[in-house]
């Protein structure tokens, strides 16, 4: 079966957030001097750039070819919280974000209808999306000491408003392709963390 | 200027490829590093470089090459003080 326009610019909206979050954690583990979360920053900087070939093949299986888009789901959360100031915010940026992921591929892959092949790409990726959100929070709470518990909480609480924020504006902006494939609930539905 | 402050400038010149008499400290970082993922690269290899670690705040403060030279050497200074 053939990809729609919607499924198309879906997927293609997949495949460039991957891409953003492999560059933005590649720049992060190249960088990094902590030998804490090195392994794991670079593990997950390679889970991502598998993620976009993925969905690039996916398209390309389906008999699409990826769109080019702009102003990725990333840079909108910079756009409004300002950039993550030290690595503890910047891992709960993530948690937020890949948590957003999750929910937005699991509610996918629910879909009846959905092409086996997108639904196969989905359940390969959250399988990693899972454990990014584990070591991400082993490695938030292995911070505790460093940071603060309570300020490690009040960053997390923070992103997640911001979360709630660039969700709703994406939805604002892009919903109606979401909602034409039955792909999104309600935004209250979709916004607890 | 103290030497932390042209250790600091030195790094930041280093991280931007830049040669250090070519940095202007009125230039504004967001000039300097127009994208994001960029900025957010530079502003922790200046911490990884000199063991510290800013806020949101920090960021605030820092507009200009002269405003990160002072934030780091700032923080550098509170924890000299707090090592005795």
């Amino acid at each position: 079966m053939a990809l729609s326009e919607n499924e198309r610019w879906l997927l293609s909206f997949y495949r460039v957030s991957e891409i953003s979050g492999a560059q933005f954690f590649g720049r992060m583990a190249r960088v990094t001097k902590n030998e804490d979360i090195i392994v794991d920053m670079t593990k997950h900087f390679a889970d991502e750039s598998a993620h976009a070939w993925y969905w690039t093949q996916c398209i390309q299986q389906l008999g699409g070819k990826p769109m080019l888009l702009k102003n990725t789901y990333q840079e909108q959360y910079f756009q409004i919280s300002g950039i993550p100031a030290n690595i503890m915010e910047i891992l709960a940026i993530t948690q937020i974000f890949e948590r957003r992921v999750l929910d937005q591929y699991n509610e996918h892959s629910r879909l009846p209808g959905i092409q086996p092949l997108i639904r196969e790409t989905l359940s390969r990726i959250m399988k990693d999306e899972a454990w990014h959100l584990q070591w991400i929070k082993e490695a938030l709470r292995a911070m505790g000491p460093e940071y603060g518990t309570q300020t490690i909480k009040d960053t997390l609480d923070r992103y997640t408003e911001i979360d709630n924020r660039v969700y709703k504006t994406t939805m604002d902006e892009f919903g109606d392709r979401l909602v034409a494939q039955g792909s999104v609930n309600s935004f209250e539905e979709s916004a607890h963390v | 200027m103290s030497e932390s402050k042209i250790n600091i400038r030195e790094q930041l010149a280093e991280v931007l490829g830049l040669r250090v008499d070519h940095l202007q400290g009125q230039a504004s970082l967001s000039d300097l590093v127009q994208e994001s993922f960029m900025l957010v690269e530079l502003v922790i290899q200046m911490q990884e470089a000199f063991g510290v670690s800013l806020t949101q705040k920090d960021l605030q403060d820092m507009k200009t090459v002269d405003d990160l030279t002072m934030v780091i050497a700032n923080k550098l200074e509170a924890l000299e003080y707090a090592d005795g």
